[in-house]
């Protein structure tokens, strides 16, 4: 599995990507792993109160969890989670 | 007047005339400024069939309300005229500080008319007027424009110019002020060169009367707080730019990519936000009374693509990057410079270029038509040698400076222009995201985004959100998003200040500033009635409901690689409903009851 990271998210990751060889079972597994190995900030920016921020983006293979299960989307060995801040432009 | 100026400036320059009017208080009310107020005076003095690039079309530079106020980002203006482009009633909305200082000269709109002998510029310095001879500044581009004009009237002077894109007319060409702001689209700058009007130069002493000023700066405070405190209108667009979208479009699948021939580009990243805040970026920069500063001072370093300057945007760095094939930021930032200097809209030629390596690659044109350039997908050199072309008018960039819809048809194959009504679509593909592609088709304007931005909702997660994939409730979203932005481009205020605040927020600030009672469903019934009026003038300039579409390529097409691999546009699905929720006819004609509704 691949996660990428993006944005603000970057400065708490400190790399751009990751490659996570024993994949998660679901979305929350994984981020409670990435919370651990990258700490605070990044637990702050993808946690609120136990449950996904409303101000983070996440995409499991280009689709938007919400549409999805949420922290409970099942994941496998292949997929690619791409994780944003809320960004805007245009 | 509170919160306008209470004057009209007319400018006849075949005449040589200079007369002023007082602005109607009913139509202020009704149509705020800017894009509303401009496009009333357009609809209610040019003749749709009117040739554009002629004396008799008009020529409107209007800021709204907000408009030189402390309201957050308040710092637009619009162009308005008939645009030559594609004949639509357009408008073309620019930061800057230009608009701020038209206001404090005293008005809510300046109207040129005709056409000038030779080539002229006007010095408008409060109530004086005055029509100067710019023989020595056609030629110039826009930075020398600029500066020349400042220096023979004011140093501080507000400038807005064409460089030489807008004097030889090519439909591609803007309106440039305070030199790397834009009026970028429909091609206001040609109607500005087809009058030889070079520069306006304006430098105002005066000040925007509130009605109440303890309620506005109460509601100013809210609406920049709430601004401050958003993610995006806080600290992202400041961090990053526009130019952030490029990864979180194509990781859903949705960057258009070798003229949309797919929705994913694999090496977006090297042209993203993230990229060019570590390899570029000088420092943000923020508009007139803006919080937000999404703008970018950059320099480029490559001795190939050398150049100091602002920009790009995610648009443009779409446009010559993803669109034309192309991952050197270096490169995509140069192109950029060079619209910029030389007047040129950095949307549509890179969609542009673009369709023109489309039609190298498949042969239906060949080096000899390029002026000896290899111009393929991911060629970076000839891309930026294509946008040097353009800007200047040489050889082939020639075709390229009127856009793809009549370069594509002059070789034969129109299917390949990515336009709707003629005007390039930007940076969002609607096969990945089927809301945007319902506005592009039903814009009035043509390939536009600002005007219905649903990537905020379908995309970005911005206060609500509705699956990109769906088109179930897509018809309202987009109504819902064209008739906020028509009120909110009218008022003077910054679409960007939407990622923060919403059309409560701006009501609030507006009644306060202007002592009309504006509620929610006021300020959207404004951008309802001033939707239907720039399309009662599409219907009379001959567009139909034929028009109301999308190239083909994306109603058949299916996007080939990425996270929307397989999908296509639905926009059969949503296109019925959207004409029955405007009130209008199944035609796509408002009916007589709709007009009656909104007093038009």
């Amino acid at each position: 599995m691949t996660v990428k990271y993006f944005a603000t998210i970057r400065t708490y990751t400190g790399e751009a990507a990751r490659r996570i060889d024993d994949a998660p079972v679901d979305l929350r597994e994984l981020l409670e792993t990435l919370a651990g190995r990258y700490g605070t900030s990044f637990r702050r920016a993808v946690f609120e109160g136990g449950e996904l921020s409303p101000e983070i983006i996440i995409l499991v293979n280009g689709r938007n969890v919400l549409y999805l299960e949420g922290l409970e989307t099942p994941l496998a060995a292949d997929d690619e989670v791409s994780i944003f801040p809320m960004v805007a432009g245009g | 007047m509170f919160g306008w100026a209470g004057t009209i400036l007319r400018v006849d320059l075949t005449k040589g005339t200079i007369t002023r009017e007082a602005t109607d208080p009913k139509l202020a009310r009704d149509y705020l400024g800017a894009r509303g107020l401009g496009g009333h005076i357009v609809r209610s003095e040019v003749d749709p069939q009117t040739d554009a690039l002629g004396p008799d079309n008009k020529l409107v530079f209007a800021p709204g309300p907000f408009t030189g106020t402390f309201a957050p980002s308040a710092g637009r203006f619009n162009v308005v005229t008939k645009g030559p482009l594609n004949g639509v009633l357009a408008a073309s909305n620019s930061g800057g500080s230009f608009g701020p200082e038209l206001k404090y000269a005293g008005y809510d709109a300046l109207v040129i008319e005709g056409k000038a002998a030779k080539p002229v510029y006007l010095w408008i310095r409060d109530g004086e007027v005055e029509i100067r001879d710019a023989a020595a500044l056609w030629g110039h581009n826009t930075a020398d424009t600029t500066d020349l004009v400042r220096a023979e009237t004011d140093e501080d002077a507000k400038v807005s110019c064409i460089g030489p894109a807008g004097e030889r007319q090519a439909l591609l060409a803007c309106v440039m002020n305070e030199m790397h702001r834009a009026a970028g689209r429909t091609g206001v700058g040609a109607v500005m060169g087809s009058k030889n009007l070079k520069a306006i130069a304006v430098s105002g002493s005066g000040a925007v009367k509130v009605a109440d000023p303890v309620a506005f700066k109460a509601a100013v405070m809210k609406a920049r707080k709430m601004i401050q405190a958003h993610p995006v209108g806080g600290a992202g667009l400041k961090a990053y730019g526009t130019d952030v979208l490029v990864n979180i479009l194509n990781q859903v699948g949705a960057l258009p990519t070798r003229n949309y021939q797919d929705g994913y580009f694999p090496t977006a990243d090297k042209t993203g936000g993230e990229s060019l805040a570590a390899k570029q970026l000088v420092r943000p920069k923020g508009c007139f009374s803006c919080i937000i500063s999404c703008g970018r001072v950059t320099k480029v370093d490559n001795p190939a693509y050398a150049g100091y300057g602002e920009g790009p945007e995610y648009e443009s760095a779409w446009g010559f990057g993803a669109d034309c094939g192309i991952d050197d930021l270096d490169a995509i930032t140069k192109a950029n410079f060079l619209c910029n200097e030389y007047g040129i809209d950095t949307i549509s030629l890179g969609s542009t270029i673009a369709c023109a390596m489309e039609l190298f690659e498949r042969g239906f044109i060949t080096a000899k038509d390029t002026d000896g350039l290899q111009l393929t997908f991911g060629n970076t050199a000839a891309m930026v040698e294509m946008a040097r072309k353009a800007s200047t008018g040489e050889g082939f960039g020639e075709k390229l400076a009127q856009g793809s819809y009549r370069l594509a048809e002059s070789y034969g194959h129109p299917e390949l222009s990515m336009t709707c009504k003629k005007q390039e679509m930007p940076a969002y593909d609607p096969r990945g995201v089927q809301g945007i592609g319902l506005n592009y088709a039903t814009n009035n304007r043509g390939g536009d985004h600002v005007r219905g931005y649903t990537i905020a909702i379908e995309v970005l997660q911005n206060g609500a959100v509705m699956d990109p994939h769906v088109t179930e409730g897509k018809a309202e979203l987009d109504i819902t998003f064209q008739n906020l932005t028509g009120a909110l481009d009218s008022s003077g205020a910054c679409l960007f200040s939407t990622f923060g605040i919403g059309g409560a927020e701006l009501a609030e600030m507006l009644s306060a500033l202007t002592g009309v009672d504006y509620t929610l469903d006021e300020f959207m019934r404004i951008g309802e009635r001033i939707w239907n009026q720039e399309k009662l003038w599409n219907l009379k300039a001959g567009y139909t409901k034929a028009d109301d579409t999308l190239p083909v390529r994306l109603l058949k097409d299916p996007i080939k690689t990425g996270p929307s691999k397989g999908e296509v546009n639905h926009l059969d699905q949503m296109l019925p409903e959207y004409y029955r929720l405007r009130g209008w006819d199944e035609d796509g004609v408002p009916t007589k009851a709709k007009l009656k509704e909104l007093a038009l």
